[in-house]
């Protein structure tokens, strides 16, 4: 044992006082006796029974040495010299992705490597320093170049997984940036993980070590389930990997919301995979679940990583919104509805009546007769009409300005557009204008009696912009504003920690996101839409719009490399290879909380017996009365 | 006031028991073992020579034609000696358990059932020291009960009381043994067994009074503490605790214990008081029930 700050000891000096303070003699309160006869015989009987007595009478000033030396033992940081992995300055990266919450170790991977961080903080030399990253979604610097063993042991218990793959490109970045603090030659980099890092990481600088975790590869995990439109209605598709060393058996069951609808056996053989296939599901919308149940031949369950056992997916049939086209014939404009998603036009004739039967879009090319249709309305070339009045030709068709910043103008290259001429109006006080000629608006848009319009001011024929890239551009962000497909759409396969965008189209100011633990999230959207990353949990993501439900989307693990928990003995990193670590440093093991530890007993002990020597007797009350008796009873 | 005129007349019917009766030197209100010239018929004996015609039974003469002498009773006093310890020790205790006004009390109650049971009384002091005639009281007769009481009512405690001595030199100056009342609180370095030894020596037929305060039982002290003897003024430094509270508390009923025992053999009446007892309840229960009066 050695010590960090062996001048505390000349604190034990201390000790002289203590013991010059009890040979002085006490001062003693004098108190007239009637007679000091009986006390000299107690005196006398007491030390002929007990001969230890002179030793009790000084036990208090025992313990209080005791205690002093306690005392300065802490004050002068006793340690042990201990194999330690690394000294120095001390980079600890700390694997938090998916498979560190694998329960092969007791409790889970991700515990253990917590133990192990703590011992290497444990074992740090007083003037070593250690950086703490923890290599998450996003890698975090929990502690930053301290040997302040407390900051680090709190920053650690702070460290907490992730459940997807860990950003190591990032993370490894922060680490080269936190070695360079310090000289790099004295500079070690420790990787506590279970392996699965990518390859083709950065070199780090100075050593690197790798503190594998894991000890199991049993694992059995659902690595794709998807939905997709077939006749009669939509297949389910799962794919389950063997990532073990033996054969397995699996039942994979199927739920829509939590009820069980189909369960099947599926044999994987190690290391290759098996697939489910479910076909002719409802065409309603669902979320669907598959979960993998694995026994062994004991019933106890072998698979060491529960976290990807479960997989979902939302089902949202395409809905076709109807459009109906009244024109004279215009190929540009059947072509761009025909081939829009979501979209079935349907055409008729200037003049003809417009059919009862209501449609999502009307789309009106030339001149308009009758009343308008209370539905969303798309104007081509119109005339004057109930809306706004239109008047003479014009040619300044040129120095046209695009409205920013709008979903609707978004990605419009005006600049190759030629018009030959357009015509006049004034854009109504509900629209807004999306383009912009000198000679007056082009095209704008907006919303009146319940309904949206959007207006085009020159006849197709009369420019070139069916030519160019910008016509379907412009004619979907159109037909998405006036007849959106869906409430909102999300991407499938999405993976946690990834972000998706959310256009809710009832045009709501604010949208939920419930998440699958019940957290929710609310967020007020913009014309650009709603950008949600808060996808760090697997499960279904619900879209709320005013309680109202406006669709779900899945995130799911699906990812080969944490599935995989096969603990890994050589990790690349930039292009060495860094094997498992065995301690070989000289490490130290401060024991002072334990000495603080024993005089804080020391202390209590102290206190009790100074307390039970100078307790008064409670003579008055009950006690007085009860102790009288006795003796007279005797 | 020592006590209050309903008590004396409760005192007024008691008397002092003597079992091993002494014989007095006047006639007294007590039976005594001789036959003597009382009124109470005791025994015949046949008429001899010399007897005093005077006491010959004529109506047995009569009767049986041969004369008897007709005995009567002897009634004599008794010599009653109340000693009372007076030393520093006796001032201690609270207000009426105060050990010294204790033993006043309890020595005038005494004094006063001997003055009216016409016995011939002596109250003093316990001390070494040669008495002169003002350090003591003696009478006789219930005319003397005022200046019994304010003679034990000028005594004051003070200095120090080797028992042994003082009872040795009591022993050894007293004319007439008698019954011996000591009030004392046995403090003494020295011991007592000697000083009643003496005492019985000299045919004395002793009651001890032994008189505690509460708190010389169970003392209300803790701590560090130096106890000074208020006799000898001798300090004993002490650390009080709990454990050794109870030690004590059982050493004193061990030293009652031993006292008992010792004047249990040598068939000395034994008294252990403490001063929170009412002192009437002691005289008129207690020491009847001990049978020291009746």
């Amino acid at each position: 044992m050695s010590f960090l700050t062996p001048l505390f000891l000349a604190l034990l000096a201390l000790a002289v006082p203590i013991i010059v303070l009890y040979m002085l003699k006490l001062r003693r309160r004098e108190v007239e006796v009637s007679s000091t006869l009986l006390w000299q015989m107690l005196l006398r009987d007491r030390e002929a029974n007990a001969p230890w007595q002179k030793l009790k009478r000084n036990l208090l000033l025992f313990v209080q040495l005791l205690l002093l030396t306690a005392l300065v033992l802490a004050l002068a940081r006793p340690f042990f010299w201990v194999q330690a992995i690394a000294t120095g300055t001390v980079v600890v990266v700390l694997d938090a992705s998916a498979s560190m919450r694998a329960t092969d170790l007791v409790p889970n991977r991700f515990e253990a490597a917590r133990v192990a961080v703590q011992q290497l903080i444990d074992g740090l030399p007083a003037e070593s320093q250690m950086t703490l990253i923890l290599a998450g979604h996003q890698p975090e610097v929990l502690a930053s170049a301290t040997s302040d063993k407390t900051v680090l042991r709190e920053a650690l218990s702070r460290a907490a997984t992730f459940a997807g793959p860990a950003n190591w490109e990032a993370a490894l970045a922060l680490a080269a940036g936190a070695v360079r603090l310090g000289p790099v030659d004295n500079a070690t980099t420790v990787i506590v993980s279970d392996g699965g890092l990518p390859s083709g990481l950065p070199a780090l600088p100075g050593e690197v070590r790798y503190l594998p975790i894991g000890r199991a590869s049993d694992n059995l995990a659902l690595i794709a389930l998807a939905l997709r439109p077939a006749e009669g209605g939509p297949q389910l598709f799962a794919k389950v990997a063997n990532y073990g060393d033996a054969e397995r058996s699996v039942i994979v069951s199927f739920y829509e919301g939590e009820q069980l609808f189909s369960a099947q056996q599926v044999t994987v053989a190690p290391g290759k995979t098996g697939d489910v296939i479910l076909t002719e599901l409802p065409e309603a919308p669902a979320v669907y679940e598959a979960r993998l149940s694995v026994l062994g031949a004991d019933g106890q369950a072998i698979d060491a990583f529960p976290l990807d056992d479960r997989a979902w997916t939302v089902y949202q049939p395409p809905s076709a919104g109807r459009a109906l086209l009244v024109s004279p014939g215009n190929v540009f404009l059947e072509q761009v509805l025909t081939a829009l998603p979501g979209l079935t036009p349907f055409r008729s004739l200037p003049g003809a009546p417009i059919p009862t039967d209501p449609f999502d879009l009307y789309v009106f090319d030339g001149v308009i007769s009758g009343t308008l249709p209370a539905a969303d309305l798309l104007l081509i070339n119109p005339s004057s009409n109930a809306l706004f009045t239109v008047g003479a030709a014009f040619t300044n068709t040129h120095s046209v300005s695009v409205r920013p910043n709008d979903p609707l103008t978004r990605y419009l290259d005006w600049d190759a557009v030629h018009i030959l001429r357009a015509f006049e109006t004034e854009t109504p006080a509900w629209a807004r204008t999306l383009v912009q000629a000198e000679g007056g608006p082009l095209v704008f848009a907006g919303e009146v009696g319940g309904r949206r319009v959007a207006v085009v001011m020159f006849d197709l024929h009369d420019s070139d912009l069916p030519l160019q890239v910008t016509y379907p551009i412009l004619m979907a962000n159109l037909i998405n504003y006036l007849a959106p497909a869906e409430n909102f759409s999300a991407p499938d396969g999405l993976r946690p920690g990834d972000t998706l965008t959310i256009r809710p189209s009832g045009g709501d100011a604010v949208i939920g996101i419930q998440d699958p633990t019940g957290a929710r999230f609310a967020t007020a959207t913009t014309e650009a839409g709603v950008l949600f990353a808060e996808t760090y949990e697997l499960g279904v993501y619900t879209v709320l719009s005013n309680q109202s439900l406006l669709g779900s989307f899945a995130v799911n693990l699906f990812d080969p490399a944490e599935s995989n928990i096969r603990p890994v003995d050589v990790i690349r990193v930039g292009r060495s290879d860094v094997v498992a670590t065995v301690r070989e440093e000289q490490g130290q093991l401060e024991i002072w909380p334990w000495v603080a530890g024993v005089a804080f007993v020391l202390l209590l002990l102290e206190w009790w017996l100074y307390q039970r020597g100078a307790t008064l007797p409670s003579m008055p009350g009950w006690r007085g009365f009860f102790s009288r008796k006795k003796m007279a009873e005797k | 006031m020592l006590f209050d005129p309903k008590i004396l007349r409760k005192l007024d019917r008691l008397a002092l028991v003597a079992s091993q009766v002494r014989a007095g030197v006047m006639k007294g209100e007590r039976r005594s073992t001789k036959r003597g010239t009382s009124i109470e018929f005791a025994d015949y004996r046949d008429y001899t020579r010399g007897d005093d015609l005077r006491r010959v039974d004529w109506n047995v003469y009569a009767r049986l034609e041969r004369p008897f002498i007709k005995l009567l009773e002897e009634e004599e006093d008794l010599a009653v000696h109340v000693l009372l310890d007076t030393s520093r020790s006796m001032d201690y205790g609270a207000d009426d358990q105060h050990k010294l006004k204790y033993a006043q009390r309890l020595a005038a109650a005494l004094s006063y059932i001997a003055l009216v049971a016409g016995d011939r009384l002596t109250v003093s002091p316990l001390t070494p020291q040669r008495l002169t005639a003002t350090d003591f009281f003696t009478a006789r007769g219930r005319g003397q009960t005022l200046r019994l009481l304010k003679f034990l009512e000028g005594l004051s405690s003070g200095g120090l009381t080797e028992i042994d001595e003082a009872l040795r030199a009591y022993a050894f100056a007293a004319k007439r043994p008698g019954l011996a009342f000591i009030l004392t609180d046995l403090f003494s370095p020295s011991g007592y067994q000697t000083g009643l030894s003496h005492l019985l020596g000299r045919g004395y037929e002793v009651t001890l009074l032994h008189l505690l305060a509460p708190e010389e039982l169970d003392p209300p002290l803790a701590g560090d503490l130096r106890l000074v003897d208020a006799e000898t003024g001798h300090g004993q430094d002490i650390t009080l605790d709990g454990g050794l509270r109870d030690l004590y508390r059982q050493r004193v009923l061990a030293w009652r214990s031993e006292v008992e025992a010792y004047c249990l053999k040598r068939r000395v009446h034994y008294l252990p008081i403490t001063t929170d007892t009412p002192w009437d309840e002691l005289v008129l229960y207690q020491l009847r029930q001990r049978r020291l009066v009746k």
